[in-house]
C-alpha cells in the first residue's frame, strides 16, 4: 500500500514536529506592542527593541522602559524571549533586541560562567559586567537602587516549626529540607553552590528544580519546605512567609541595571542614556516590589502599572 | 551558548554520552529514562482502560461518531502545555504534590482520542455485509462484536493506541518542568542549569529514539494482526470511510 510506505518518513516527521511543540511552548517571539501615547516629537533612528522575559517583573520594566523612551518620541517595541538568559544573549547577538532590562550580578556571573566576582557593591560589580559586556558589543547603563536577589522563604508554619529565621540556622547536610528552585539553582552562585560556600549548607539532596512560577504554589502546598523566590515578590509579605535573613552576605548587587546594544547607545547618545538612568535613578527595591504586587496578586496588566509608573517621573 | 558552530555540540555530546556516570548515578540517563517509561506506560494504560468501553460499545452500536470527531478535534487545540500548568494548583491543593501526578494527567488526557476515535471507527467501519452474514450464520450481537468486529477493527485499534503511545513518550519531556524527573530533566538542566549541549542532545537524543521504538513496535504488532495487508499490493479496507462517516487517525 502507498501509505505504509510512507509511514517511516511520517513517524520521523510527527515525533519531531511533537517534540518541538512540546519544547516550543514556553518561548515565544511575538511582538507586542502596548497601548503607547503618542510621542512627542519623533527621534530619528533604529528602533528599540526591548527584550522581556517571562515573569512579571521583567514585563513591567520593559513596560516602564518602553514607555519612558515613547513619552521622549523614541520608536520602541517590546520582545518577548521566554525565561533563558542564553536565549536573551543569541537575541542580541542577532539583533532581535538590543534592550533589556538586567540584574547586574546575575547577568555578570552568566557571563563569567559563575566564577563568583560579584561583590554586594553595586557600581563594582556593574563595572566588573562592563568588563564582560564589551565583547558582546553591549553597554551597562547606571544600576537603579533596586536590588532583586535570590529569596529563600520558608511558610510561617515551617518558621514555628523549625525556628529558622536566617540562613545560618539552617543545618549543614540539609537533612530533610526539600529546596523548591528553577534548575538554573544548581550551579547559581547565589543559590545552592553559594550556600554551601558561605554558609556549608549542602541542600543538594532535597533540590527540586521547578519552573519559576510554580514555586510559590508549591511552597504554600508543602510540596517543597524551602522555596527560591524573588526578594522583589510581593508574595512573601503577603503570605506572611518569612524570608531567611542572608546574616554572612552571601548575595550579590543585583541591581536592575538596563544593558544596551553599543550601535543603539551610539546611535542615539547622551539623549537616550540620561532619560534610561532617570528612570532606573527613580526605581528603588520597595517601589519595585509594590509595582510586583500590582501584578502578581491584584492581576493588573504590565502596561497599566508601568503607566501609572511613568506618569509619576515628571519626565 | 549557541554560538559555536557544529563540530563542538557533537564533542560534547560524545563526552557525556562517554561518561558511565551520565548513566549510573541516581538521577542517569538510565533512571530517567525508566522513569519515563514508566510514567508514559501508565498514562497509555490508563488512557486505554478509559477509551475502550465506549468505543467499543459505541462502534458495535454504530452510534455516537460526531462525540468521536469532537474528540479528536478538540485534542488538537489543547496543548498538553497548557494542561500540565493547569493541573498543577490543583494537584497541589489537594495533596497530589508534584511530579508523577500532575505530569499524568495531560498525558492521559493527550491519549484518549485517538484511542477513542480509532477504535470507534475500526468497529463503526466494518464492512455491513459482513456483519449481516455473521447475523445470518445465527451469530448473537455480542458474538458478532467478538468474532468478526473486533477482530477486523484490531489493526486500527492498534494503530490509535500507536499514535497514543508514541505522543505519550514524547511529551512526558514536559513532567521536568514540574519536577518530575524523566528524559525532560536533562533537557531543562542543560539549558538553565549546566548550559552542557551534550546533556541536552542526550536528553532530547533518548525521547527521540523512545519515541520512534514504540511507533516500531506497534507497527510491527498491526503488520502481524493484519496478514491481508502484507500479502496483497492493495487489500480491502478494512474500515472503510464512507461506511463510518469519519476518517480514522493514521
Amino acid at each position: 500500500m502507498f501509505k505504509t510506505r510512507f509511514r517511516w518518513l511520517i513517524a520521523v516527521l510527527a515525533v519531531f514536529s511533537l517534540f518541538a511543540a512540546a519544547c516550543g511552548d514556553d518561548s515565544s517571539d511575538t511582538a507586542s506592542t502596548g497601548g503607547g501615547d503618542e510621542p512627542s516629537a519623533p527621534v530619528d533612528g533604529p528602533t528599540i527593541k526591548i527584550g522581556a522575559q517571562d515573569f512579571g517583573e521583567s514585563k513591567i520594566l520593559g513596560e516602564i522602559y518602553k514607555q519612558a523612551l515613547e513619552a521622549k518620541g523614541f520608536t520602541v517595541e517590546l520582545v518577548e524571549i521566554g525565561g533563558f538568559r542564553d536565549i536573551l544573549l543569541e537575541a542580541f547577538a542577532s539583533d532581535e533586541v538590543n534592550f533589556s532590562a538586567e540584574y547586574a550580578a546575575s547577568m555578570l556571573e552568566f557571563l563569567n560562567e559563575n566564577a563568583g566576582e560579584a561583590t554586594g557593591d553595586a557600581d563594582e560589580t556593574v563595572e566588573l559586567l562592563q568588563a564582560q559586556l564589551d565583547d558582546l558589543e553591549l553597554t551597562a547603563l547606571d544600576p537603579a537602587p533596586a536590588v532583586d536577589t535570590n529569596a529563600f522563604v520558608i511558610t510561617d508554619e515551617t518558621a514555628a516549626d523549625l525556628g529558622y529565621e536566617k540562613l545560618s540556622d539552617l543545618p549543614a547536610d540539609g537533612e530533610g529540607l526539600t529546596l523548591g528552585a528553577p534548575a538554573d539553582c544548581e550551579t547559581n552562585p547565589f543559590c545552592i553552590p553559594g550556600l554551601d560556600r558561605v554558609y556549608g549548607v549542602d541542600l543538594t539532596g532535597g533540590f527540586t528544580p521547578l519552573d519559576a512560577g510554580l514555586v510559590a504554589d508549591s511552597l504554600a502546598a508543602d510540596a517543597v519546605n524551602i522555596g527560591v523566590l524573588f526578594s522583589t515578590s510581593a508574595k512573601i509579605a503577603d503570605e506572611g512567609w518569612v524570608l531567611l535573613e542572608d546574616d554572612q552576605n552571601m548575595l550579590a548587587a543585583d541591581n536592575i541595571t538596563p544593558v544596551v546594544s553599543n550601535a543603539v547607545a551610539e546611535a542615539y547618545g547622551d539623549d537616550m542614556v540620561a532619560l534610561v538612568n532617570q528612570v532606573s535613578a527613580a526605581l528603588d527595591t520597595d517601589t519595585l516590589t509594590a509595582l510586583n504586587k500590582r501584578f502578581d496578586i491584584d492581576k493588573e496588566d504590565a502596561d497599566a502599572i508601568a503607566a501609572d509608573f511613568v506618569a509619576g517621573l515628571n519626565l | 551558548m549557541g554560538a559555536q558552530g557544529g563540530a563542538p555540540v557533537i564533542a560534547e555530546f560524545w563526552d557525556y554520552v562517554s561518561d558511565a556516570d551520565n548513566w549510573w548515578g541516581e538521577s542517569g540517563l538510565l533512571f530517567l529514562t525508566w522513569n519515563h517509561l514508566r510514567l508514559a506506560f501508565f498514562a497509555t494504560l490508563v488512557a486505554t482502560l478509559v477509551a475502550l468501553p465506549p468505543a467499543v460499545s459505541l462502534g458495535h452500536r454504530r452510534k455516537g461518531g460526531a462525540v468521536a470527531v469532537g474528540l479528536v478535534n478538540l485534542s488538537r487545540a489543547i496543548p498538553s502545555f497548557a494542561v500540565l500548568v493547569l493541573v498543577v494548583p490543583f494537584s497541589l491543593r489537594y495533596g497530589f504534590g508534584l511530579g508523577f501526578w500532575p505530569t499524568f494527567v495531560p498525558l492521559v488526557l493527550l491519549a484518549l482520542p485517538p484511542i477513542f476515535a480509532n477504535t470507534y471507527t475500526g468497529l463503526a467501519g466494518v464492512d455491513r455485509s459482513t456483519v449481516e452474514a455473521a447475523r445470518a450464520m445465527g451469530m448473537r450481537s455480542r458474538e458478532v462484536l467478538r468474532s468478526v468486529e473486533i477482530p477486523a477493527g484490531l489493526p486500527l485499534m492498534i494503530t490509535g493506541l500507536r499514535i497514543a503511545a508514541t505522543q505519550v513518550v514524547a511529551t512526558t519531556t514536559l513532567g521536568a518542568l514540574v519536577a518530575y524527573p524523566c528524559l525532560g530533566t536533562p533537557i531543562v538542566r542543560s539549558l538553565q542549569a549546566t548550559r552542557d549541549n551534550g546533556e541536552l542532545l542526550a536528553g532530547a537524543g533518548l525521547v527521540a529514539l523512545l519515541a520512534l521504538l514504540t511507533d516500531l513496535g506497534f507497527s510491527l504488532l498491526e503488520r502481524r494482526l493484519s496478514p491481508w495487508r502484507r500479502s496483497t499490493a492493495d487489500p480491502a479496507p478494512v474500515a472503510s470511510i464512507d461506511e463510518s462517516g469519519l476518517t480514522p487517525v493514521t
